[in-house]
């Protein structure tokens, strides 16, 4: 990154190849698949142009892993604010470790919710129930499912703002 | 696009970078401070009895505090800028200190103001002119804190442009110590508060403004 930092292209090329498959597990263990690429770039971009606040004197590790958390917390938001869709049929799961860990995590995040909301998420977010179905499902009328969905990825989201170690 | 692609366009022509420095961000910030400072006294709006109050109790604690409150949220607003640093911790520091510098103020002998009613000594018409003053006197740090914002790389912005506020708001409190009137430790602990908590949600709601890290 130093040599980057001085304008070396073939070392920040380099640099930047080997971040990517460690940004494509972090994601994928942390976001559904269709929104995996649209973060790795957003971080690729992030890295790119917030390049020159790296302190060589200090590891790049947590320099990199600040920055992606940041981008997985705006990736959240972005769902969060993104009207629902039905999950595609084929839905790929390339690494099964992460799709354990990511349920992991998913798991101990859905647990701090209230039971509604964990549900309402579960059943739309997670197994791709329609607002009518979940409705159906679980007894709430379909505005209280989205509402519930809408809070409780919102506080999913100032879980993991508050926590450090969630990341 | 590819990430291959992607990574091809960033970095072909990449141009050398100047590194970010905390020394050097403090460093201007400090400059700009001293500017202000040297610029504002220099009007001749000083309260006349500036050399017999300067070693009261009452304006050591005023300016020391103020100036101690700024100096500690300036730092934390630089350190919070990079991607490791966090204001989190920082906010909760300042925020006790404040309350420590607030307690103090029941400590000090307000004088003249002994005796009087609570709402003459808050005096509200002379206590709403203090904070329009403060934050008025905050407004070139605000500018120096948003530019040091841009340049840096915040990763939690709001904390940050909240603590960045409340730095500018503390200066702009100190500066303004230089030529308020009162007296009265109730007086500057209430309407000082105000102008600062009006910096911090202004920083609050602008700075973030345009950022993308």
């Amino acid at each position: 990154m130093a040599a980057a930092q001085d304008g070396n292209g073939g070392a920040y090329r380099r640099l930047l190849g080997d971040v990517t498959p460690w940004l494509d597990r972090y994601f994928t263990r942390r976001l559904p698949m269709a929104d995996v690429d649209d973060a790795v770039q957003e971080t690729l971009l992030a890295i790119h142009r917030r390049r020159h606040s790296f302190d060589p004197s200090q590891p790049f590790g947590p320099w990199l892993a600040a920055i992606a958390r940041r981008k997985w917390i705006d990736q959240l938001r972005l769902i969060e604010r993104r009207p629902d869709q039905p999950l595609p049929e084929n839905v790929s799961v390339a690494d099964h470790e992460g799709g354990v860990t990511a349920m992991s995590v998913l798991t101990s995040l859905l647990r701090e919710l209230r039971p509604a909301q964990s549900l309402a998420i579960e059943l739309v977010k997670l197994r791709g129930f329609s607002i009518a179905e979940a409705s159906r499902e679980t007894g709430q009328s379909p505005s209280a499912v989205k509402v519930n969905i809408h809070r409780g990825l919102a506080r999913i989201t100032a879980l993991i703002e508050k926590n450090d170690h969630v990341a | 696009m590819s990430h291959d692609s992607l990574i091809d366009q960033l970095a072909t022509g990449l141009p050398p970078v100047r590194r970010w420095s905390m020394a050097r961000e403090t460093g201007l910030l400090l400059g700009m401070a001293g500017a202000e400072l040297a610029i504002f006294l220099s009007l001749g709006v000083m309260r006349p009895d500036m050399g017999h109050m300067i070693a009261t109790p009452y304006m050591l604690w005023k300016l020391g505090s103020l100036a101690l409150l700024a100096t500690v949220a300036s730092i934390i607003a630089v350190r919070s800028l990079s991607p490791l640093g966090s204001a989190r911790r920082g906010l909760a520091l300042a925020g006790g200190l404040a309350a420590v510098v607030l307690a103090t103020a029941l400590m000090i002998d307000p004088g003249a103001a002994g005796g009087l009613p609570i709402g003459h000594r808050l005096s509200p018409l002379h206590g709403m002119g203090c904070a329009v003053a403060i934050i008025a006197l905050s407004l070139p740090m605000v500018g120096a804190m948003a530019w040091l914002m841009r340049r840096g790389a915040p990763v939690d912005t709001r904390r940050s442009a909240i603590i960045s506020g409340l730095a500018a708001g503390c200066w702009g409190a100190f500066l303004f110590s230089f030529c308020c009137p009162s007296d009265d430790p109730l007086y500057v602990a209430l309407w000082y508060m105000i102008g600062c908590a009006i910096v911090a949600a202004m920083a609050r709601w602008l700075l973030p403004k345009g950022y993308r890290l």
